[in-house]
């Protein structure tokens, strides 16, 4: 199959993107899909810890770009699905070390050997967000309930129309049902009417995160949670199968659920 | 006394019978008012009546070109003001600056992509002058039919649309995005951004929405944020902003 580059982005930070971007990755690698999970974040690496690789980094992907390394020494593979590869970035660097042209050669040289290139950019809309939007073939932008998260995903959903990557995906992070019915947090339809653009997953808050982001261990490896079973819905829709959404838990109401729209 | 208006092309100074000097100074603070309206704008210059030397003439292209507007046609009904502006190279008639004016650049960015944006503009007969055979009456005539753009998208937060004349939307304007119009704007669709109409100074400029759900809307010098409940309120009446006693006051609108 042809290879997609799937840029994972926000505009604000800590809404959930590689939390996202970790779990997605995992789940369609464990749908056996050949996936690669670049850390866009350069100089604020993560990616590596939420997925348990931090101590296996040895070559990352500013050592590929400046030639000290080969593509394949710069990639971690991890044992837990058939397929799975990160790509760190440095630590050590900033935003400038790797441009959109050179993110864009990066991408074309993984295009023959995966399915699927995640990459995880960096909150904001400066320099590092474009040079992660440049190679890429379709955009999850994720947001949480609340207004200014909605404000900033709006912003970056015009800047990827601009640049031609549209449309863009969402990804509405942490939802509390609960808390959505008693009208303290916005509903999906509150956020689907601003931003008017199509929904690929509603992930509702869950406690295993917390845990499975300390540990190094994404929830879709091997639970059964609510944000767990969300992910690999989402990395379904990815790969084209029609998923119906799932009424969130105790959400709506009976005629809501009857729908199944949450 | 100096007006401004919006064209499809650009903008249209007109000067009018008072003294040349005095009309020159109050040009000279229109521009510094709305610095950047003007500027990266083009201009027609309608002299009318006035009879002006070359060094009056090179004296406002100076004063324009200080603002960033460039000078592209001249309209003078004065035989030696018109002479003198061919003398300095400048086109004297609207059809003989054809191709030459364009809507505004700046109009658009970050909006439609270049190649877009031709397209937009070309949709329209961009020569006023031969949908009336290039005759001069023609062209008055369509001077005085106000000038619009019709934009047919959502505006997203950080997006900014500006035009000389008036301003169309079909879809809404998200908060965080922001209207600027020479003349009106119209939002068909909910408009929960800001929006400033009349921009050049027009005072009897409107701003009219589906759903008026506005951040902060200015009409030429006035302001009125709108509070939070005149915001989230449920209201699918499309309402109209307008100047009444030096306010801006909002009304349910009514076809006149």
């Amino acid at each position: 199959m042809k290879s997609a580059v799937i840029t994972v982005t926000s505009g604000k930070g800590g809404v959930g993107k590689t939390t996202c971007a970790a779990n997605i990755g995992s789940a369609l690698a464990l749908l056996g899909k050949r996936v690669v999970l670049i850390d866009g974040d350069i100089g604020l690496r993560n990616l590596d810890i939420v997925m348990g690789l931090e101590n296996r980094i040895v070559y990352d992907a500013v050592d590929f770009v400046e030639g000290r390394c080969r593509l394949r020494q710069a990639l971690i593979r991890d044992k837990r699905a058939p397929e799975l590869y990160l790509m760190p970035t440095a630590q050590t660097r900033d935003k400038s070390a790797i441009n959109a042209q050179q993110m864009k050669h990066l991408c074309d040289e993984l295009r023959s050997d995966f399915d699927y290139i995640l990459i995880d950019s960096p909150a904001g809309i400066e320099h590092g967000f474009h040079t992660c939007l440049a190679p890429a073939d379709r955009c999850l932008v994720v947001t949480n309930p609340e207004v200014s998260s909605v404000r900033d995903a709006d912003r970056v959903i015009g800047l990827i129309e601009a640049a031609e990557k549209g449309p863009a995906h969402l990804i509405i992070n942490r939802i509390v049902p609960a808390r959505v019915r008693r009208q303290e947090m916005l509903s999906t339809e509150d956020i689907a009417e601003v931003l008017s653009t199509e929904i690929i997953g509603i992930v509702p808050e869950d406690e295993n995160i917390l845990v499975s982001t300390n540990r190094g261990h994404p929830v879709v490896m091997n639970g059964k949670s609510p944000a767990a079973q969300a992910f690999h819905e989402i990395a379904r829709r990815i790969t084209g199968e029609i998923v119906p959404f799932q009424p969130l838990r105790s959400s709506g109401s009976i005629l809501q659920r009857l729908f199944g729209r949450a | 006394m100096v007006t401004i208006k919006g064209l499809r092309g650009g903008l249209q100074i007109n000067f009018g019978d008072g003294l040349w000097l005095s009309q020159l100074r109050e040009l000279e603070t229109k521009l510094q008012s709305n610095a950047r309206f003007f500027r990266g704008g083009q201009v027609a210059l309608n002299l009318h009546r006035l009879s002006l030397s070359p060094d009056d003439l090179r004296k406002v292209q100076a004063l324009l070109d200080r603002h960033g507007v460039s000078l592209r046609v001249v309209l003078a009904e004065d035989i030696h003001t018109a002479a003198n502006a061919i003398a300095l190279g400048l086109p004297t008639s609207l059809s003989e600056s054809n191709g030459v004016i364009s809507t505004q650049d700046k109009s658009l960015s970050e909006i439609a992509s270049e190649d877009q944006r031709r397209k937009r503009v070309a949709d329209y007969p961009t020569d006023a002058a031969s949908d009336f055979g290039g005759r001069t009456d023609g062209v008055i005539a369509q001077m005085d039919a106000s000038d619009g753009l019709l934009v047919r998208r959502r505006l997203r937060s950080g997006q900014v649309l500006q035009h000389s004349g008036h301003l169309v939307v079909l879809g809404d304007v998200n908060p965080g995005a922001q209207l600027i119009a020479g003349g009106d704007i119209i939002v068909w669709g909910k408009l929960s951004g800001s929006a400033h109409a009349g921009a050049l100074g027009d005072t009897t400029a409107t701003i009219c929405a589906l759903e008026f759900a506005p951040s902060l809307v200015r009409i030429a010098d006035a302001a009125r944020a709108c509070r939070p409940s005149e915001r989230t309120k449920k209201n699918t009446k499309p309402e109209m902003a307008l100047i009444k006693d030096r306010e801006i006051v909002i009304v349910a609108w009514q076809a006149k």
